[in-house]
This record gives structure tokens, sequence and C-alpha cells, in this order.
């Protein structure tokens, strides 16, 4: 299996429409074996990046390398790279079987050993008894799944996926991502994976790349990127954030202080230069704190609103240093949510991130 | 992936954006090569003729200021054109009416009607009418079978003939673009108007009607450009008494050789369809009718 | 809803009057063309075939025919061939330019044919094309190609651009793209855009009149001279010839209609 992972690299990646920059100077590089997301709400160049990769866009500048080729100038046909399209492109004139075999029809593969590879493509994807219907009698996900049949068939240097999953249903496409994964595994093979859905992101890849714009906002592995943010945009984008913008008040070797509208509050890690901060907290990091427990951070206030989602309450607390979204489990919820309550709420020095505005 | 490599063309990047779309345009060549050679180039050769022959010059369009026999021919043309249209019109506005509000079974029939006239030869069809409309024709031996007239009418050979021929010949056209108009009009419009008040003939004036102006135009630029240009029912049925700008043109190219002024009354009957074309063109969407993406 | 309201009985009077107008010179063909008589009119006593014996055993009538059968084969695959590749090729690339492509292929429906003729006609002379199968061919194809355009643009507006590039992804050249992918999903609009070029080679009366004189003489050219010189009821007959091929090319029009619908 090792044998057929590649390495992918975009260099210095560009396309403008006109005026628009579509893409925009990007460099990414992607690991053998690894399952890539690249992130972004729609516009952030993400599809444009990916029909790049697949060739069916032609780059402004940069270059694209498959280990350490240059395959910018190849048509899409001569890449070799298995594709997943958004709304699956099955080919609605032709069976499961027939959409699957494909890609070996047009490599001239011998009769025999085309039937045993389509078969071989169809049991990975569970859908052996299925083969001579056509696509317009399966459901959505074993569209899907034919789809990924038929990209696969061809031993593919690289499977790259649009959007697979956006035309499904929400239980459904929890159920996929689980088996897409799985997949990867098996087969092995680099996967880049297209997506506006954080929750697919993080769940599924080893690698995120969060794009705005056109650009290349932050690269990683899905916890560094949710734990470390490293702007605004991305603590935003990735889950949700408070942001307290506060002002330097005191540095030292390990951390620093801030204060925020009169309340001080404490922050590990370097400072940035500078004389203001912008600090990203989750919901989920603050805990409501009992009357006279030590915390590093503390800040009282009111509870202004409140709902309940069975695991957990959502609750908006009004403070001296502004309003905060916290999220507390349900079951472990010190105090009974009423609105005007008030509450303490903690977080330790290290619960925290300091980003970039943007 | 030794295999891969091995492929890999030694070509800069802006080689294959050409050759991308390079394959493309080979598939759209052959019929655009064929239609320059063997369409617009004779076309535009007709208009270098008109400045050319017999002499260089506006020679041939001075006679249309001239000509009190090419003024004849172009006023009987835009008479029959307008008549024509404006019959086509009411006749095509009043089948689509009634295609839109017939209930499916009944609508097919009525579809077949319109549409069978559509695949029958004009030339077949100007045949049927001179023989339904001559002195011995099937309508006059009717007539005066059951007494109605005495001495067979003069239905062919003259501007009535040719009417009748070029109604029945634009009716499908008309209707077409009119019940397609149509039928995108909410249903429930005209019996919201009636409960508001007003009576079943203001319901269709002030909001039906309006609603149908784009298929009313549509209509009224395709039958008068067909109108315009129609040669072989104005040909048969006019017998050549009344002579349309297509016949005058034939005549004097096969018949007459004069070069000069047929070439200068095509190039002038273009210049028309071309200018109706523009002025409606404002008010319809032709790219959408045409089949193009943007 | 409710729409047969709409409609007053006088409006649907006057409509079925049109739409019995529309079918008149039609159905009045047939009978004239079995009638008894030696002139042209309707049976006096009984149908007689007589005059379909003489269009089936008259050796001008069968030429015609013939030439007029050869031309418009050819003819529509020029235009099909052609305007097929054509259509596909401006749906792909989809550009400002294609944009003028096609009003290019549609100016043979927007140029008055008289216009036309005359440049042709011109050419011809020069080329030596005039009288030639060549010459008809070539002219019956180019002005059959916006309706080829028209109709597989239309099958090609339903087509998902995706498959095309699903195809390539996996793999396949243009040639078997075209092949396999788009020519089967657009078969529907090629084989309506062949009958209505073959229609129009078939029942072509005008540019004939210009190209063509002695070696070549189509069903219309004769009907042409006939209608023009004697009304003779084998007249009849011919029309009668050109209708049945037309109706049977729009009864399989339709068939090809309903199965695609399906």
């Amino acid at each position: 299996m090792a044998a057929l992972q590649h390495s992918l690299t975009v260099r210095r990646l560009a396309k403008h429409y006109g005026q628009t920059r579509a893409v925009d100077d990007v460099t990414l590089t992607i690991g053998r074996g690894e399952f890539v997301t690249l992130l972004g709400p729609s516009g952030s160049g993400k599809t444009t990046i990916l029909m790049a990769i697949a060739g069916f866009v032609q780059p402004t500048a940069g270059d694209i390398l498959l280990d350490e080729t240059p395959i910018t100038p190849l048509p899409p046909e001569r890449r070799n790279f298995g594709m997943v399209f958004q709304g699956y492109a099955l080919f609605p004139h032709m069976t499961v079987a027939e959409n699957v075999h494909f890609p070996l029809r047009v490599r001239n593969v011998a009769r025999a050993e085309a039937e045993r590879r389509v078969a071989e493509a169809l049991d990975l994807v569970q859908l052996g008894p299925l083969k001579d219907r056509r696509p317009s009698q399966l459901s959505g996900g074993q569209q899907q799944r034919v789809a990924l049949a038929r990209a696969l068939v061809f031993q593919p240097a690289l499977l790259l996926l649009d959007e697979p999953l956006s035309a499904l249903d929400k239980k459904l496409r929890a159920e996929l991502q689980v088996e897409l994964k799985a997949l990867h595994r098996r087969v092995g093979l680099t996967f880049i994976y297209v997506t506006h859905d954080q929750e697919e992101a993080l769940s599924m890849s080893d690698s995120i790349a969060i794009l705005r714009d056109g650009r290349l906002v932050q690269e990683g592995p899905p916890g560094q990127l949710y734990e470390r943010p490293a702007t605004r945009f991305v603590a935003d984008f990735l889950g949700k954030s408070n942001f307290l913008e506060g002002r330097i008040i005191e540095r030292r070797a390990d951390g620093f202080a801030y204060a925020v509208d009169g309340a001080r509050f404490l922050q590990d890690g370097p400072a940035p230069p500078g004389e203001t901060v912008l600090i990203a907290l989750r919901p989920e990091k603050i805990a409501i704190a009992a009357d006279g427990e030590a915390a590093a951070n503390t800040v009282e206030g009111t509870i202004a609103a409140w709902s309940y989602f069975g695991t957990s309450f959502a609750l908006v607390v009004a403070t001296g240093a502004g309003t905060f979204q916290v999220t507390v489990p349900a079951w472990r919820c010190p105090v009974e949510p009423a609105e005007g309550r008030r509450v303490r709420l903690a977080w330790p020095a290290d619960a925290s991130v300091p980003v970039v505005p943007d | 992936m030794t295999t891969l490599a091995a492929t890999l063309p030694r070509t800069a990047p802006q080689t294959r954006l050409l050759g991308a779309s390079l394959s493309w345009w080979l598939l759209i060549a052959p019929a655009v090569i064929l239609m320059l050679a063997f369409y617009a180039f004779p076309l535009a050769e007709v208009l270098w003729i008109s400045f050319t022959e017999p002499e260089p010059g506006f020679g041939n369009y001075e006679r249309l200021l001239t000509s009190p026999a090419l003024q004849r021919v172009w006023m009987t043309t835009l008479r029959i054109c307008v008549i024509t249209t404006a019959i086509t019109l009411v006749a095509g506005y009043v089948v689509a009416y009634a295609l839109v509000s017939a209930p499916p079974r009944i609508q097919r029939w009525m579809f077949v009607c319109v549409l069978l006239p559509l695949w029958i030869s004009v030339l077949v069809r100007a045949f049927a009418w001179v023989t339904l409309l001559r002195s011995q024709g099937v309508v006059n031996e009717a007539l005066v079978a059951v007494g109605l007239i005495d001495r067979p009418l003069r239905l062919i050979w003259n501007e009535f003939g040719i009417a009748v021929g070029m109604v029945h010949y634009m009716i499908p056209y008309a209707v077409l673009p009119l019940y397609a108009s149509m039928r995108d009009i909410d249903p429930r419009l005209v019996p919201a108007a009636r409960g508001l008040g007003a009576t079943r003939f203001e319901a269709f004036r002030r909001v039906f009607l309006p609603l149908t102006k784009p298929g009313i135009v549509a209509a009224t630029v395709l039958v008068f450009i067909f109108s315009l240009g129609f040669y072989v029912t104005p040909a048969i049925l006019g017998g050549g008494r009344t002579l349309m700008v297509a016949e005058y043109i034939k005549l004097q190219i096969l018949d007459l050789i004069r070069w000069g002024v047929g070439t200068m009354m095509a190039s002038t009957l273009l210049a028309a369809v071309v200018l109706v074309l523009a002025i409606f063109a404002r008010i319809v969407d032709f790219r959408r009718l045409f089949g193009s993406r943007h | 809803m409710d729409r047969s309201a709409q409609a007053g009985p006088a409006a649907n009077v006057l409509a079925w009057s049109v739409l019995l107008f529309l079918l008149l010179p039609i159905t009045v063909v047939f009978p004239l063309s079995v009638t008894d008589q030696r002139f042209l009119s309707l049976p006096y006593e009984a149908p007689s075939l007589q005059h379909y014996v003489t269009f089936f055993t008259s050796e001008r009538w069968l030429t015609s025919t013939w030439q007029s059968l050869v031309i418009a084969v050819f003819s529509t695959v020029l235009a099909v061939a052609t305007g097929t590749l054509c259509a596909i090729g401006c749906w792909k690339l989809s550009t400002r330019l294609t944009d003028l492509v096609r009003v290019l292929m549609l100016l043979p429906i927007i140029v008055p044919s008289i216009v036309y003729a005359l440049g042709i006609y011109r050419l011809w002379i020069r080329l030596d094309l005039l009288d030639t199968y060549l010459g008809i061919i070539l002219v019956h194809g180019v002005t059959g190609i916006p309706y080829v355009m028209i109709t597989v643009s239309a099958t090609l507006a339903n087509f998902d651009p995706r498959l095309e590039q699903a195809a390539r992804s996996m793999g396949a050249n243009l040639s078997q793209t075209l092949r396999w992918v788009i020519m089967p999903r657009v078969m529907p609009g090629i084989a309506s855009g062949a009958i209505f070029a073959f229609i129009h080679s078939w029942d072509e009366a005008v540019l004939i009149l210009f190209i063509a004189s002695r070696a070549l003489f189509t069903l219309p050219r004769r009907m042409w001279d006939g209608i023009n010189e004697n009304l003779d009821p084998v007249m009849a007959v011919a029309a009668c010839v050109m209708m049945l091929l037309s109706m049977l090319l729009l009864a399989g029009d339709l068939w090809l209609r309903r199965k695609r619908d399906e």
C-alpha cells in the first residue's frame, strides 16, 4: 500500500479572473498518505485550488508538484488523480458497474482484469449487489459510494473530494464521515478533501488548511487549529469563541497580564508585541466557579439568556468585561440557570489564546 | 509513479493553456469554416456587388429614390407584410389563448393542428392554395354549386391570394412564442383581478394582455422578418402580377441579369431585416432564445 | 388551476376556425391526387390511382425523387457532423467568442434565402459548382447547420458539465469523452437535428432555383415548374409524396421526444 502514496506540493499558486483573485499566493504541502482538508467559506478559493490540482483550472502563477515532479502543464486526464465531484457526476446512462468500469475502459484494461477490479472496488464500498442499477435508482449515500469506487478503481495517485457529503442529510453525513475515514486508512491513499463544514474537517482530517479570500490563513492538525488558532477568523470559523480585547499591563517570563474594562486577566505564553491584545476563549473552557473557589481568571456577571441542549447549557453572561458565551455540561452545572442570576466565571491562564485580529 | 513521470510533457504552462481549449476550438472549426466560406463570404459578396456593379458607387441605391418601379415594389412588400403580420398576430393570439386554457387532451390535438403545417413543404402548401383558390378551384366551384355566386371570384394572383398563403404560413410561428409567454403567467392572476371587481374584458386588457407582451413582441419580429424576404408563396400566389421584393430580386438576376439592381435590393432587404431585429433585440432576449448560457 | 374558465366560447370558436384554416390546404391535396379526371379536380365518380401510376412510372419524377433523397441524405450528414461538434464546442468553451459563433451559425435562419441565393449563385458560377451534387449538398448542408445547432444546444443545456470533468479526471481523452459520455447524452438532440436538417433539404425550393438547372432537378424544383406551367394531377401526387415523407419524419421525431421524456 505504501507504494501508492504520494505527496503533493502547491507552490505559490495564484488564479486570477480579471481583477478577482480567486487564489492568491497559496503554498501548501500535503504529506504522503495524509487526509488533508481545505476548509473555508464559499468564495475562499478552496474549490479553485482543488480544480487546479485536478487540472481543470489553469493557474495564473505558481506550480503544483506531485512528489518532486511539476504537473501543472498536464491535462486532467493524464494526472491520474481520482476525483469525487460535488453531486457525484455519475454517468446517468450507465449502470453502477459501467460507471466504475469507465476509467478502466479508457485505459484499455483487459476484460477479465477489469471485471475483477470493478468487483473489488464495488466490494470496497459494499455495493456489489447493486452493480446493475442505474444511478437514478440509488439513494444519495449509495451514489456517493459509487463515485468513490469509480475514483479508486484505477489506482489513482491521489483522491480529490469536492464537498462529497454536502448533498446528504445530517445523520447520513455523520455515518459517511466515519466510513470515509476508515476507507482512507484501508486504501492508504493521499486524500485531499474540500468542504465548508468545520465539523467534517475536524472529525476526518489529519491536517486542515483554512482559506479565506483566496489566501491560506492557517494549516495544521485539527487539534492544533482548534486549540491554537492563529487569527480571529480561524478561532471564529472553527468552533465558537469569545473575544476579549485587552491592554497588556504586565509582561512576565511565562505569560502576561491584560486588562479588559478594568478587569484583570492572566494569559500563558509569550505576549504579542504592542500594547493591545486580542484573546480568544472557547465557551466550553469557561467554568462556573463555586463561591470562594480560586482560579487564574475570574469575572462576575449575570445570566442574560440561556438555552438547554440536552448535553449542555449555553449561557450568555453579562459581565463588567463584556458579554461571555459559556457552554457548561448539563449534568455538572453547579447552578440552576435563570435569567438575572449572578454567577462567577473562571478559566485557567492556558485556556485562552492570543490571536491576530483581522 | 514511474509511468506518470514518463508521461510528463516538457512544455511550458502557457502552451497547455492554449492546448486545453484548442481541442475544443477544433470541434468548432469545421462548421465555422463551412459557414464562413460558403455562407458569410457569398453574403458579403452580395453587399460588395451592390456597390460595384455596373460601376462603383452608390448608383444602385440612388435608384431607390428615383425609380417609381422600385418604390412600388417596396411599398407593396411593406403593405403586405404589415397586413400579414397584423392578421397573423390576432389569429395566433386567439389560438395561443385557447391553447393555454384547453384541457390537456384537447390541447394535444390543437398542437398537432398548429405544428402539422410547419412540417409541410411551403411549396406543397402554396400548391394547395392554388388548387383551392383558382377560378376552377375547389372554393369557387363549391360556392357556385351552392349558388352563392354566379361567376368565380378572383381569389388568387392578387394581394388577397398572397395574404391568405402568407398568413397560413406564419400562424404557427406566431402561436409558439405567444403560447410560451402565456404558459408562464400565473393562472390565478386573472381570477384574482375578477375577484377585485374587474370585468372579464378589463381583467384581460389590464392583467393578461400586458403580461403577454414579450410573446407579442417575439411573434411580431419573427413573422415580420420572415414575411419581408418570403419568396415561394408570394411568387406562386401572386402569379407574377403582384411583385414583392424577393421575387423582384429573382427576376433581376435570373431573367434580366441586372446584378447591380438585384444585389442592391437584396442588400436593402437584409438591412431591413437586421434593422427590425436590432430594434426588437432591446426588448426581447434573443440570446436566451438561441440557447446561449450567457 | 381552472384555466378553462378563461377562454370564453367565442374565443374557442375563433381558435378552432383558425386551426381548421391551418389544416385546410393539407386535407385538400390527397383528394385531388386520387381524381379520376385528367385535369386537377376532386374525383367526380370514384377515386382513382391512375396518377400515382403515372408518377411511379415517370422517369422524370422518379429521377427527381431519387436526386432529392441523395441530396437530403448527404447534406444532413454534413450538417449533423459539423453542427453537433460545433454545438458541443460552444457549450464547453462558452466564451464571448463562441456566442459570436452561435450568431454566425444562426444566420441562415435569419437571412432571407433569396439574399443568400444571389451570393452562392455567383460563387458557384466562379467555382463551376452549379448544377452539381457537391454544390447543392454543400449549400443544403451549410443552411441545415442552424437546425442541428439549436436542437443539440437545447439538449446540452440540461447536461451537467461535471460529467465531462468526471470523465477527464478518470483518464478519458477528448475523443473518448465525446464518444462515451457526451454523444450518448445528446443523441436525442442530434436525431431531432438530423430530422430537421433532412426536411430542410427535402423541401428547399428557393436556393435550388438558382444553383440547379438541368442535370439536377429536385422534387421541389420540378413542382415549382409544374405549378407555373401546367397544373396536372400528378403534381398532387408529388405533393402527397413530399408530405408523406415529412409526416413519417415528424412521427419519428415525436417518438424520439416521447422516448427521451421517459
